[in-house]
């Protein structure tokens, strides 16, 4: 293998040239501007765990496998994660191997940035060696992979269910611009290299290529516009790339060591806000997972949608995507990149300025005191029946406890929190813990998902723990103070948003309804449990869309057989009680119906 | 056979109309799912504004059908358009070609138990309009206490209210509210009455003065604001949760009884009856007639019509009015 131009510079690489040029400069601005915009003590997290030996491990471990490999994807679609893993390690490892090629043969040209993407050009196969076929091969077998997965976006864009998507993004035109130029960069890059074949050699792609041109064409004409082609549409994309959905690609990579380092979100628009929105590859996969896309007009302000308006900055559409969404989480779980839509949505609604602030200081509600407290929640005293249940469960257990807002009390300021009217939220929250704490009580039960929640993110109980009556009723029933008599039914449970994706409680109603009842489970379950539709998250979601999705979801749960439904929030109780076929109880009427001994009258 | 009519319920539009049918010189065919005739009015006890007796109205329609053909205990299994006539297939195994059918499938009561936050069938205490007026007719109630101190009255249960389903207002209970008000304070005159109304829609002759006279003469309060919710006591009385929206001030009620005014829906079997044979429904599940001002009882086939609470809710005199409007179209129909 020799050097074949003795300058070893064609005027073709400078379009390439300038695209790299480009990227670099845009994305050391940005990853420096994003570390200022950090608080300080963030950034002095980031920078310790940037040297601590396990972060560093986990930092390349997580690049290698979600921005290489895709583990995750694969995970969830292994065509999708096919057609990932393949354009971007493909295209990993040719640059890798051309790096190898330069260092193998031309040693003295790895100061030249361009000479591994253009390597076939420069060199000129002298007498076949071993070492040079075997590169070759290498180099052909990976921009096949890369060919193939290219070929699976393409079809994705015209029949996405084929891949397992029913719905996908609606593409603007700079991310279109920047899919087409990166579709074309391959092919071309096979062609330039066919049509240099019978000088730089190939393999089992580039060399039969070379015999068909050559055979048709008869002349090396198409030879050098081929590389000024593959450099300029090179150009081309890196040069859309920081405008487009792209970006994904540098910005995951800041994303990971950011989220590695234990950073939260504290501006919806700034630092590692900013990078978050940058990280969004368009790629819709929170689009079939929102509730709100069985409404054609609401596909629009999925998350997807959320973090396209954040870089275009369309602030009327920031306001009304951020004040529509139910924040069931759902969106924050399937995604690959890890886009934390709800949060974000938080941040945006705590900007709103209001008029009038209520004052909750001089409600007067009874002192509770025991060691043990109830709190049953607003949503509970609209659904009495779970309360009751709960009373009665833990008075058979021999529990002695204080239902601390039986008579009423201080709501536990979830949905100001939720509609980001902070400020009041935590003055209810002051004034449950003035009381909690006051109590001299060492647990907190709790029946409403929705209050669990708040309780246990945003109190600060010192000596309380706080727990939901699933887990209470599962240690009970360990400790062998509570005993179950099986019912014929069978139910299927349904996992409320803040339980189950917003808590982490995904077993223990499983533990305790298969004692009292046979189970079903729903196609869409757990982690990927579809939102009853009643959440309180939303501002503005009319009543005909929230039945909509309220349908949608008992139609996941109607696909399990099940004789009736199963859950354990106050809320998606009244909400799907609403249009249900059948019936619809909380785990607690069940489990007191249970240690009875007497059926459920349905 | 040529020229059957049928009738389908033996309420008080299906009485009505076969009443008239009858004084016209057609005898019709009543078919009624219950063992009874006389529908929801025959379970209550007196009718406002007059304090009527209903098993009086009843009684007397009774009197004056005998000349009907009636199965009771029967229900339409099926309907079938033949041409110009119908084909209905009864429980009881008889098929019936009709020239017309008369549809007086009347209406629903809302399930209050749907309103959980009031606690009907969660609390002792909470009984249902329905439930007080049985109890009027004499059924014993034990949710009833022997002499309650309080009495509150929820209007508008499952009635305006889009969260359970139905948006349309069901007319007379606010009316019915006031009457069993006066006899909750008749029968217990040291009772105090609470009545928690968003709107009081008195609309008809004579309901104004009712309600001025609960105020007068009886000490009925009126507390606008609906109820938020209902709570138990350890001592099983309850705890009403409302605002006064005139005051603007939030209340807390304490008492030990507790009436639902649950509202009027669609009868969901007439509904799917109908739909078998192409009948429209209107968004409210009621069926629809072809105009609401001035057909209400025609249907969009010819040959079917309606009376009463069947597209939509009615009083009593405004079903009987609508029956005997009825019972002539079919007439003008059969002779046409």
């Amino acid at each position: 293998m020799i050097d074949r131009i003795p300058s070893g510079f064609n005027p073709f690489v400078i379009p390439f040239l300038f695209g790299m040029a480009f990227v670099l400069g845009y994305c050391l601005f940005g990853a420096v501007r994003i570390l200022l915009q950090l608080p300080r003590e963030d950034r002095k997290k980031l920078y310790l765990s940037l040297i601590t030996p396990t972060t560093i491990y986990k930092n390349i471990r997580d690049i290698f496998c979600d921005c290489l490999l895709h583990v995750r994807l694969w995970k969830r679609n292994p065509v999708l994660g096919y057609m990932h893993s393949s354009i971007a390690f493909g295209w990993f490892m040719l640059i890798v191997l051309g790096h190898v090629e330069v260092l193998l043969f031309v040693p003295h040209r790895i100061n030249l940035f361009y000479y591994p993407i253009f390597f076939n050009y420069f060199v000129a196969e002298a007498n076949q060696t071993l070492r040079g076929a075997f590169m070759f091969f290498l180099m052909d077998l990976f921009l096949l992979l890369v060919m193939s997965g290219i070929a699976i976006a393409m079809i994705k864009r015209v029949r996405s269910r084929i891949v397992g998507m029913r719905k996908t993004t609606r593409h603007s035109l700079i991310n279109l611009i920047g899919m087409y130029s990166l579709w074309a960069i391959f092919p071309l890059r096979l062609l330039a290299e066919c049509f240099t074949a019978h000088i730089s050699g190939g393999s089992f792609l580039t060399i039969p290529g070379n015999w068909v041109f050559r055979s048709i064409l008869g002349n090396d004409l198409n030879l050098l516009p081929t590389w000024w082609a593959y450099s300029i549409v090179l150009c081309i994309f890196m040069c859309v790339l920081p405008f487009s959905r792209y970006m994904h690609i540098p910005a995951e990579m800041m994303l990971i060591p950011l989220r590695n380092a234990g950073l939260k979100v504290r501006d919806s628009r700034k630092g590692f806000a900013r990078v978050q929105v940058m990280s969004c590859p368009n790629c819709g996969v929170c689009l079939d997972a929102c509730p709100m896309s069985v409404s054609r007009a609401d596909v629009r302000d999925c998350t997807v949608y959320l973090m396209r308006q954040m870089r275009a900055g369309n602030e009327r559409r920031i306001k009304e995507i951020s004040e529509k969404c139910l924040l069931c989480g759902k969106c924050e779980a399937v995604c690959q990149e890890g886009v934390e839509g709800p949060k974000l949505r938080l941040l945006e609604r705590a900007k709103t300025e209001y008029r009038l602030s209520p004052d909750y200081s001089d409600i007067y509600v009874a002192a509770p005191s025991g060691k043990v407290l109830y709190f049953s929640g607003c949503m509970s005293q609209l659904t009495p029946s779970v309360g009751r249940s709960v009373e009665s469960v833990m008075r058979k257990a021999g529990v002695d406890f204080d239902w601390m807002d039986r008579e009423g009390g201080i709501c536990c300021g979830r949905p100001m929190f939720t509609a980001g009217r902070l400020e009041e939220a935590r003055g209810m929250v002051r004034r449950n813990e003035e009381l909690i704490l006051a109590s001299g009580a060492d647990t907190l039960v709790v029946s409403c998902p929705i209050c669990f929640k708040m309780f246990r993110e945003e109190y600060s109980l010192p000596g309380v723990r706080v727990v939901h009556y699933l887990e209470y009723f599962d240690e009970l029933i360990a400790e062998g103070r509570l005993t179950l008599e099986k019912s014929e039914l069978c139910y299927v449970y349904h996992d409320p948003c803040e339980l189950g994706r917003g808590s982490g409680i995904y077993d223990q109603p499983r533990r305790l309804l298969g004692r009292a009842a046979a189970i079903a489970e729903a196609p869409k379950a757990r982690a990927e449990s579809v939102c009853c539709g009643g959440s309180l998250g939303s501002l503005t979601l009319d009543f005909a869309r929230r039945e909509k999705m309220t349908r949608a979801s008992l139609e996941n749960l109607y696909a399990s057989h099940a004789d009736a439904i199963a859950t354990a929030c106050p809320l998606c109780l009244a909400t799907f009680g609403r249009y249900s076929d059948r019936p619809v109880r909380d785990v607690a009427e069940i489990i007191d119906q249970q240690t009875k001994g007497n059926n459920i009258e349905l | 056979m040529k020229d059957n009519v049928v009738i389908i319920g033996g309420g008080i539009a299906g009485m009505e109309a076969a009443k008239q049918l009858l004084s016209l010189g057609v005898k019709p065919i009543l078919v009624e799912k219950a063992p009874r005739l006389g529908g929801h009015v025959a379970s209550w006890h007196r009718l406002f504004p007059d304090m009527t007796l209903a098993s009086d109205i009843i009684k007397r329609l009774e009197k004056d059908i005998a000349g009907a053909n009636i199965f009771l205990e029967t229900s339409v299994e099926n309907i079938s358009r033949k041409g110009r006539s119908y084909n209905l297939v009864l429980s009881n195994g008889i098929t019936v070609n009709a020239a017309a059918v008369l549809f007086a499938t009347g209406f629903s009561l809302f399930d209050a138990a749907k309103k959980e936050e009031y606690g009907y069938g969660v609390y002792d205490r909470v009984i249902t309009n329905a439930d007080l007026e049985a109890w009027m007719n004499g059924k014993k109630d034990s949710r009833i206490p022997a002499s309650p101190a309080t009495v509150g009255f929820v209007h508008c249960v499952g009635s305006r209210d889009i969260k359970a389903g139905n948006t349309q207002c069901s007319k007379v209970c606010c009316t019915t509210a006031i009457k069993q008000a006066i006899e909750i304070k008749e029968r217990f005159p040291a009772a105090e009455v609470y009545c928690f109304y968003m709107d009081l829609r008195l609309f008809g002759k004579k309901y104004e003065d009712f309600y001025i006279e609960a105020q007068k003469d009886f000490g009925v309060h009126f507390v606008r604001g609906r109820v938020s919710e209902v709570g138990e006591r350890i001592d099983g009385s309850l705890q009403v949760k409302a605002e006064d929206t005139l005051s603007g001030r939030p209340l807390r009620v304490g008492v030990d009884l507790l009436v639902l005014m649950s509202g009027m829906c669609c009868n969901p079997k007439a509904g799917a009856l109908a739909s078998s044979v192409k009948l429209e429904l209107d968004s409210d599940g009621f069926l629809r007639s072809r105009d609401n001002v001035y057909e209400i009882n025609r249907s969009n086939l010819p040959g079917v019509f309606y009376a009463g609470a069947c597209t939509g809710t009615k009083t009593v005199p405004e079903t009987a009015a609508e029956a005997r409007a009825a019972a002539l179209e079919i007439y003008n129909y059969l002779k046409a």
